[in-house]
């Protein structure tokens, strides 16, 4: 039985529909990420599963039990904020138990979980401390410690990392998926950070418009994106797209833009409409001698442009060239690099071209490379 | 950096003399007086510690100090109570929420002596609206104003209703400070809307808590128009407080030393009740 169930919900506020018609099923134990924009809808989702936002229509479901009417208190879910939400005049055992002590639990048992939580996100010697004398990371674990002790049937996290460093995000990313794994309670995290999503999802959820693009664990994501909204979301650092045509040529499917021919894996349908062409910057493999003919190899497969910028990362580097109007990028190792303004090869593997429609879909999906 | 001293001293220039004027001076002549004994017509003359052994010994000063603190003792809680509730009621989503705030503070602009004839109009014992209410209902009207045991709870409720505005804003902003997520949280975690109160609300403002307590202490504390136009600090010199008979000894009886010597005990009267107020909450506060 999925542990969190959404059946046709719809949100609207005034005339604008920020929802629609979303259907989602969270199994039991699972880590899921609703991932997307600001505006996306992916807040306003977390929001209503936990009662802070009322649903317009549909119905959400938690275990077997209907809770969209329900009050927060009623639908035994934490939820730790992007703000965190402490208590500013309590100590961070106040902040821990209060909860606990509003539902009368006995007193034994929250001093239990207190200590429970407080040992596991190192909390003890910050027991009788005030959020004010806590640091960015410490607050966070203290949010995540309220939420724990309550055990309760579903985690919300909504954008947890976002007001830490870059630092201290990684370190804390790490906490709450090793967490999650020990804890095994069904997890909705929220968040607008693609590698939060890739890193800590059992499956991601993309969104965007108050629409669900895709679903689906994160390599798929990576390595098939249903449409090209997912395929320049999901990855850092994004896609390279190149607008284009297919045309057929001798038995073989080609792909046509300006200064670029590409030879495209067998089986790749005929398409009459306008043609998006996606290129991982990390698929994309780089020779620092033009190769003749001038656009592309005999065999087609490859770019020849010139590089306009090299920025230096450490072990990896991303250079950007230019392939007539279109500016792409390779992500390369460091070792040895070209100069601003040399003339590369960039050699593009027909297995991990993306292909999408006019309408953004991807098409001539195959399932080989998944 | 003299060029910037010259302004500097030229844009305090003028609030330094104000103060010089109208608050160092007086102050320092008030503490002068204390020592003399003058009519305001001839010459003052040196009273030695007369006006201070009077004061000890003066069983209308003290009952006047006594009126206050029972002043006080009505207005100070129920300043904070009322002024909370509305601040808690117009803090929600509330049509024409704009007009009610701006009503509730219209009080505060308003004369008090304006507000004073007005309430013993509503006080008024055969012909006051407050009484006309009462007997509709089938109760016995009060002589609010002339029964010694009402008159000085009458002139509290009076002045609460007054200032009450002022106090709502002040709550009003920290209510607006108190942040969103922790309203959300304490929520989720199962507080019913008496226990968000207790433990997230209220708590929170503490601050504005300790604000409204010394401010209306003080204010409470210069009680004058009030009894000087609605009683004459009767009946029974019930409602007789320090400064009126401050003021009546300086103009009525002419004793300008001796009222200076009651203006500065009411001044160090006030700032020992303030100190031991902040001191109680700031205890309150640690537990």
């Amino acid at each position: 039985m999925p542990s969190v169930t959404f059946e046709h919900v719809t949100k609207r506020f005034g005339d604008a529909t920020v929802i629609e018609d979303f259907d989602l099923q969270v199994a039991d134990g699972e880590l899921l990420v609703l991932v997307g924009g600001s505006g996306s809808g992916k807040s306003t989702i977390l929001r209503m599963l936990a009662g802070l936002e009322t649903v317009t229509s549909g119905r959400i479901r938690i275990d077997d039990r209907d809770v969209t009417d329900l009050a927060p208190r009623d639908r035994d879910v934490a939820m730790v904020f992007q703000d965190y939400g402490l208590y500013p005049h309590m100590t961070v055992r106040d902040n821990l138990s209060l909860g606990l002590r509003l539902r009368k639990i006995p007193r034994h048992e929250i001093d239990r979980r207190v200590a429970w939580a407080a040992g596991m996100l190192g909390l003890e010697p910050l027991l009788d401390r005030k959020p004010k004398a806590l640091s960015g990371g410490q607050r966070q674990r203290v949010a995540m410690g309220r939420a724990m002790v309550r055990e309760p049937k579903v985690f919300l996290f909504d954008e947890p990392l976002s007001n830490l460093d870059a630092g201290l995000r990684a370190q804390m990313r790490i906490e709450i998926g090793s967490l999650q794994d020990r804890l095994k309670t069904t997890t909705v995290y929220v968040t607008h950070d693609q590698v939060e999503a890739m890193t800590l999802g059992d499956r991601i959820v993309v969104l965007a418009d108050g629409r669900i693009q895709q679903i689906g664990r994160p390599i798929e994501l990576y390595r098939t994106p249903v449409n090209r909204f997912v395929a320049g979301f999901i990855g850092t650092p994004a896609m390279n797209f190149i607008e284009g045509t297919l045309a057929a040529d001798g038995g073989r499917m080609f792909f046509s833009a300006e200064a670029a021919r590409l030879k495209m894996r067998a089986g790749t349908a005929e398409s009459s409409e306008p043609i998006t062409l996606g290129i991982r910057p990390e698929d994309l493999r780089m020779d620092f001698i033009p190769q003749q003919p001038t656009h592309g190899s005999a065999d087609f497969d490859t770019l020849t442009g010139r590089v306009v910028l090299v920025e230096r990362l450490g072990g990896t580097s991303h250079v950007h060239f230019q392939v007539g109007p279109h500016r792409l990028m390779a992500s390369v190792a460091s070792d040895s690099l070209p100069e601003v303004g040399h003339d590369i090869t960039a050699h593009v593997p027909a297995a991990r071209v993306h292909l999408f429609g006019g309408d953004g879909r991807a098409i001539g999906r195959t399932a080989e490379i998944v | 950096m003299r060029a910037e001293q010259k302004t500097a001293s030229l844009m305090a220039g003028p609030y330094a003399a104000f103060l010089l004027v109208f608050a160092v001076y007086p102050i320092a002549f008030a503490l002068v007086l204390v020592f003399l004994q003058w009519d305001l017509v001839t010459a003052p003359t040196f009273a030695g510690a007369d006006n201070i052994r009077l004061l000890v010994h003066d069983g209308r000063f003290w009952s006047a100090v006594a009126n206050t603190f029972v002043f006080l003792s009505i207005h100070v809680p129920l300043q904070i109570i009322t002024a909370l509730a509305l601040a808690l009621a117009l803090n929600r989503q509330l049509v024409g929420r704009s007009f009610w705030r701006a009503a509730f503070f219209l009080p505060v602009v308003i004369s008090g002596a304006v507000v004073a004839i007005l309430w013993s109009n509503l006080y008024a014992t055969d012909v006051g609206l407050i009484n006309h209410l009462l007997v509709k209902i089938g109760l016995s009207p009060v002589p609010w104003l002339t029964d010694p045991r009402t008159a000085m709870p009458a002139i509290a409720v009076m002045v609460t209703w007054k200032n009450v505005g002022f106090y709502v804003i002040i709550y009003l902003a920290g209510l607006q400070y108190i942040p969103r997520s922790c309203q959300e949280a304490i929520e989720i975690e199962g507080a019913s809307a008496w226990q968000r109160f207790r433990y997230l609300t209220l708590p929170s403002l503490l601050p504005q808590t300790i604000l409204v307590v010394t401010l209306s202490t003080i204010n409470g504390f210069q009680l004058f128009i009030e009894p000087y136009v609605m009683t004459g600090g009767g009946p029974l010199r019930r409602t007789y407080s320090v400064v009126l008979y401050l003021y009546n000894n300086a103009f009525a009886y002419q004793k300008m030393g001796y009222a200076a010597t009651i203006g500065v005990a009411l001044a160090l009267i006030i700032g020992i009740v303030v100190f031991a107020q902040r001191r109680l909450i700031g205890k309150a506060e640690a537990l």
